[in-house]
């Protein structure tokens, strides 16, 4: 098994009246064990020139190999100009909006057939061109059978 | 305006040939500028489980967030970690009705979040006709004692009182009060608000519902809901414009 391992700080002086210092850090798991996770798309990089809403990883089917069991998903918009964002969704729902240089960093559950990630740059991002990274580490992606 | 940063560190030796060793650092700022972020929820830590009153009849979720409270379109940004150390529990994020994972022990979140809101319903009550002072309304829990027969002073007093689901206004003058839902719902919250106001007058005053406008579901609340009944612990952050 693998090691991998998350961490997170969240640092300010002035957001609150008390200096913010958060850190956190946990290991990548399998489901409800201590297993390290083992499998990774790996970490891409696009460059987005349309409003496309896109998913960025395999579409859910019927019996997704990893349904409800553990997924983490990493999107960074790689993107200089502060106005350039992507809204990030889950099946229908927005989640919310990474502007320049934001991150997220969630858990994914992969419920069949509804809960695809899917991105779309606005406006003024596609116009310019907008790098996006993304990255999934899991534990199992169903991918569509070739046609061919 | 504030400085408030994120950084995530990703890092394995041993998941890929490759080693992996990512750190994106983020300054966390308002939506399309260079203006940091100035509000914050604060980190909060809650239980949740054994303690629930109605745990046996079901595990409840828990409303982290209401997109109703907080601007829509905004760099929020939600933190969210399950502090439990039981290997096996966990707490699934939801957002509106989409699951959107599980945070088993130790694990976190940190997402955007667009806070899309519904719409909040809204109606109108009319005094008329004669009520008497010591007569009462009754609405959301909350009774309205006439403080006069004059209809401007019963509604004066019907603004003045704190109602747990509702906000109301009221001009000066007037024998009507305006009640706004405090969070976003459906429809059906019209026929409640319309059965549930009590009349107590013998002479007999009238309360009438006008302009009642359904409202619609929130698009993006955030809850969470745990594993077990027992004990389990989260700790939470909304950093929002």
């Amino acid at each position: 098994m693998a090691t991998t391992t998350a961490s997170l700080t969240i640092t300010s002086n002035d957001l609150v009246g008390d200096a913010l210092s958060l850190a956190s850090s946990t290991q990548l798991n399998k489901a409800g064990t201590t297993i390290g996770l083992d499998q990774t798309t790996g970490m891409a990089r696009v460059y987005l020139t349309a409003t496309t809403q896109l998913d960025i990883f395999p579409v859910l089917p019927a019996t997704p190999a990893g349904q409800n069991l553990q997924s983490w998903v990493y999107i960074c918009n790689k993107s200089l100009d502060e106005t350039e964002f992507i809204t990030v969704s889950i099946g229908a729902t927005t989640i919310g909006l990474l502007y320049a240089g934001d991150f997220m960093w969630m858990p994914w559950s992969q419920i069949a057939a509804k809960a695809d990630i899917e991105i779309a740059p606005s406006t003024g991002a596609a116009a310019a061109g907008i790098h996006v990274d993304y990255t999934c580490m899991h534990q199992g992606i169903t991918y569509p059978t070739s046609g061919d | 305006m504030a400085t408030t940063t994120a950084t995530i560190t990703l890092s394995s030796i041993d998941l890929l040939s490759n080693e992996l060793a990512l750190t994106t650092t983020s300054t966390l700022t308002t939506a399309g500028t260079a203006t940091g972020v100035t509000q914050a929820s604060g980190l909060s830590r809650k239980t949740t489980g054994s303690f629930t009153p109605d745990s046996a009849a079901g595990i409840q979720a828990n409303v982290l967030y209401r997109a109703g409270d907080y601007l829509a379109d905004g760099a929020n940004k939600v933190y969210i970690k399950n502090t439990s150390t039981t290997v096996a529990e966990f707490y699934t994020v939801v957002i509106d009705q989409e699951v959107i994972g599980r945070l088993y022990a130790g694990d976190w979140m940190f997402m955007p979040w667009i806070a899309t809101s519904g719409t909040k319903q809204v109606f109108t009550v009319t005094f008329a006709s004669t009520w008497a002072a010591g007569e009462t309304w009754t609405f959301d829990g909350i009774t309205m004692t006439c403080p006069s027969a004059t209809l401007a002073a019963i509604a004066l007093e019907v603004d003045k009182l704190n109602y747990p689901n509702w906000t109301t206004t009221h001009v000066v003058g007037e024998a009507t009060v305006i009640f706004k839902a405090r969070y976003a719902s459906d429809a059906t919250e019209v026929v409640y608000a319309t059965a549930d106001a009590t009349i107590v007058s013998a002479n007999p005053g009238t309360a009438a519902i006008t302009s009642a406008a359904v409202g619609s579901a929130s698009e993006s609340d955030i809850t969470i809901r745990p594993s077990v009944h027992t004990d389990m612990t989260y700790e939470t952050m909304l950093i929002h414009q």
